[in-house]
């Protein structure tokens, strides 16, 4: 098969992907409008939480609520992006402990394509209700609109969602060793979604290293929302420019967990069905 | 199956051994799965030293709450935590699990009070987790240091803990009998969850929230479950208030067992109707 051809299959089958799921969706509409409702009020709760401590204590370490408000529409519309393009790959370990994954191996399509575009239940709900939010955090902010805005902010949201994948891919490829992975996934989560909530510059020197070099969560909302908030003030032993670096370490971080992926890929030999 | 629903009680004498038999059951099954609770105890210590930092941060730029000093507000968000790993426990899920595969039609057939049964089973869960939080509050300690207060107010935060515990418990179990109607409680069940962690002060305390959701926070039952014990133990609400403030939590306990009475009256016998 050509390149051509194959890419041509792909996009035909991601096409039928995104049809199945959308049938599902209406078929369980109930289900739908509940887990909706778990959407807003898990990001209303987070949200609302930031907005209660941040109108008794008006500053966090020179950040204030609509500074917050920024910091965390970003992360939710990368995240969101995530979620909608790419959750599939979190259930990679269910496949491999049952033995679906098994069937991925012998068909001809590459499978780490085979598993993203795994029907299930996926709606892009969240990520319509992050763009809303992302939209109403940029005018509450009061942000700046210029051409660098327009240009990096769509390619930050990808090297964001980008930044998710890597780490879900990480974990889903522990797998093929450690069959439950799912304590580890838990771990990874939480310390994503608890630690991108505040001002990285709040944390002591160890857990910045950390949240830049190793898990480098920071880069999808801190370190940009430093650049377009003018907060160059804060972390000064980085530049505010690194900001702008998202969608490099997006890549870098899914090359390199799409290298540990084949690597688990080769050594697999199923969990014995 | 007519015979056997709760609306014919054919009452057996009552006998506490069963009942507590079924709390060891669980104790060990939930044994088998220590390497959940490892995770559960260290994404604890995780949260108690991020929000450490989140406090120190938030101090040092403003005014402190006159009653609730940088050590306080610490204190209380750690012992916060270490509540959520008792609290947080779906300590009646065996009712969703029997709803959903069935075996809820012999639990009725058996001589036993059916809630009672989930009770115990619940209890020998968190009896396990309790256990657990010696350490992690050891561990705890080594991240923060957190205020002791006197013996005499311990032992007040005890019981303040216990009746929050039976709110919770009361709680979960009325969630879980929607079972009895619809299997995909999920959702609703973690909607309560964040409710509970915001409206409950798990993390932020209500004192600090603005005077209108003060007053929305303290009509709902979840400020029962973790606010009341919690600010006893930090020293906000002072002696002479305990009594009222146990009071408050001990009339929520009354209304949701009365609650969970009804829905669950409702439930069993929609159970007897489908069956027979």
């Amino acid at each position: 098969m050509t390149t051509g051809s194959r890419l041509r299959v792909m996009a035909g089958v991601y096409r039928e992907y995104w049809r199945i799921n959308i049938l599902t969706t209406l078929e369980y509409r109930e289900n739908f409008l509940i887990w909706l409702a778990f959407t807003v009020i898990y990001h209303g709760s987070a949200i609302a939480a930031l907005w209660i401590v941040l109108t008794r204590f008006p500053s966090m370490n020179g950040w204030t609520f609509r500074d917050m408000a920024f910091l965390y529409g970003l992360w939710m519309l990368a995240h969101a992006l995530h979620n909608t393009l790419f959750s599939t790959v979190g259930e990679v370990p269910e496949h491999i402990r049952d033995g679906e994954f098994d069937r991925l191996l012998v068909r001809p399509l590459d499978t780490l394509f085979q598993a993203i575009a795994t029907p299930g239940q996926v709606f892009p709900d969240e990520l319509i209700l992050a763009l809303i939010t992302f939209g109403a955090a940029i005018w509450y902010s009061g942000v700046r609109i210029d051409a660098t805005f327009v240009v990096f902010i769509p390619l930050i949201v990808i090297g964001g969602a980008l930044i998710d994948l890597a780490f879900n891919l990480f974990i889903s490829t522990v797998a093929f060793w450690f069959v439950r992975v799912d304590a580890l996934r838990w771990i990874v989560i939480q310390l994503e979604q608890e630690f991108t909530r505040y001002p990285v510059s709040i944390y002591s020197q160890g857990v910045r290293l950390l949240l830049t070099f190793v898990v480098p969560f920071a880069f999808m909302n801190y370190f940009p929302a430093r650049y377009f908030l003018h907060k160059a003030h804060e972390a000064a032993s980085l530049p505010p420019e690194v900001g702008l670096l998202t969608p490099v370490i997006g890549i870098v971080a899914v090359a390199a967990a799409y290298f540990f992926w084949r690597l688990g890929l080769n050594r697999y030999s199923g969990v014995g069905h | 199956m007519t015979a056997a629903g709760p609306a014919i009680p054919a009452r057996p004498r009552f006998r506490l051994e069963p009942y507590i038999q079924f709390a060891q059951k669980a104790m060990a099954r939930e044994a088998t799965y220590r390497f959940d609770v490892f995770t559960s105890v260290a994404s604890v210590l995780v949260r108690v030293y991020l929000l450490r930092m989140v406090w120190v941060a938030l101090y040092a730029r403003n005014a402190a709450p006159s009653d609730l000093p940088l050590h306080a507000i610490i204190t209380y968000t750690t012992v916060a935590m270490l509540m959520g790993l008792v609290m947080d426990i779906d300590q009646t899920r065996l009712l969703h699990d029997s709803l959903a595969d069935g075996s809820i039609a012999t639990d009725f057939m058996k001589p036993i009070i059916v809630p009672l049964y989930f009770f115990s089973d619940g209890t020998g869960e968190v009896l396990f987790h309790v256990m657990l939080i010696v350490p992690s509050l050891l561990l705890a300690l080594l991240i923060v240091h957190i205020d002791v207060p006197s013996l005499s107010v311990i032992c007040v935060f005890l019981v303040s803990f216990l009746l929050g515990y039976l709110v919770g418990f009361f709680l979960n179990f009325i969630l879980n009998c929607i079972a009895f109607w619809t299997l995909e409680i999920q959702a609703v069940q973690l909607i309560v969850t964040w409710l509970t962690d915001l409206f409950g002060g798990e993390i932020i305390p209500l004192v600090i929230f603005p005077v209108f959701l003060q007053k929305v926070a303290f009509v709902l039952p979840f400020a029962a479950m973790f606010s009341t014990p919690l600010l006893i133990y930090v020293g906000v609400i002072r002696p002479d208030h305990y009594l009222q403030a146990l009071g408050v939590q001990l009339l929520w306990v009354v209304v949701l067992a009365l609650i969970a009475t009804l829905v669950w009256r409702a439930g069993a016998k929609r159970i007897v109707v489908q069956g027979g």
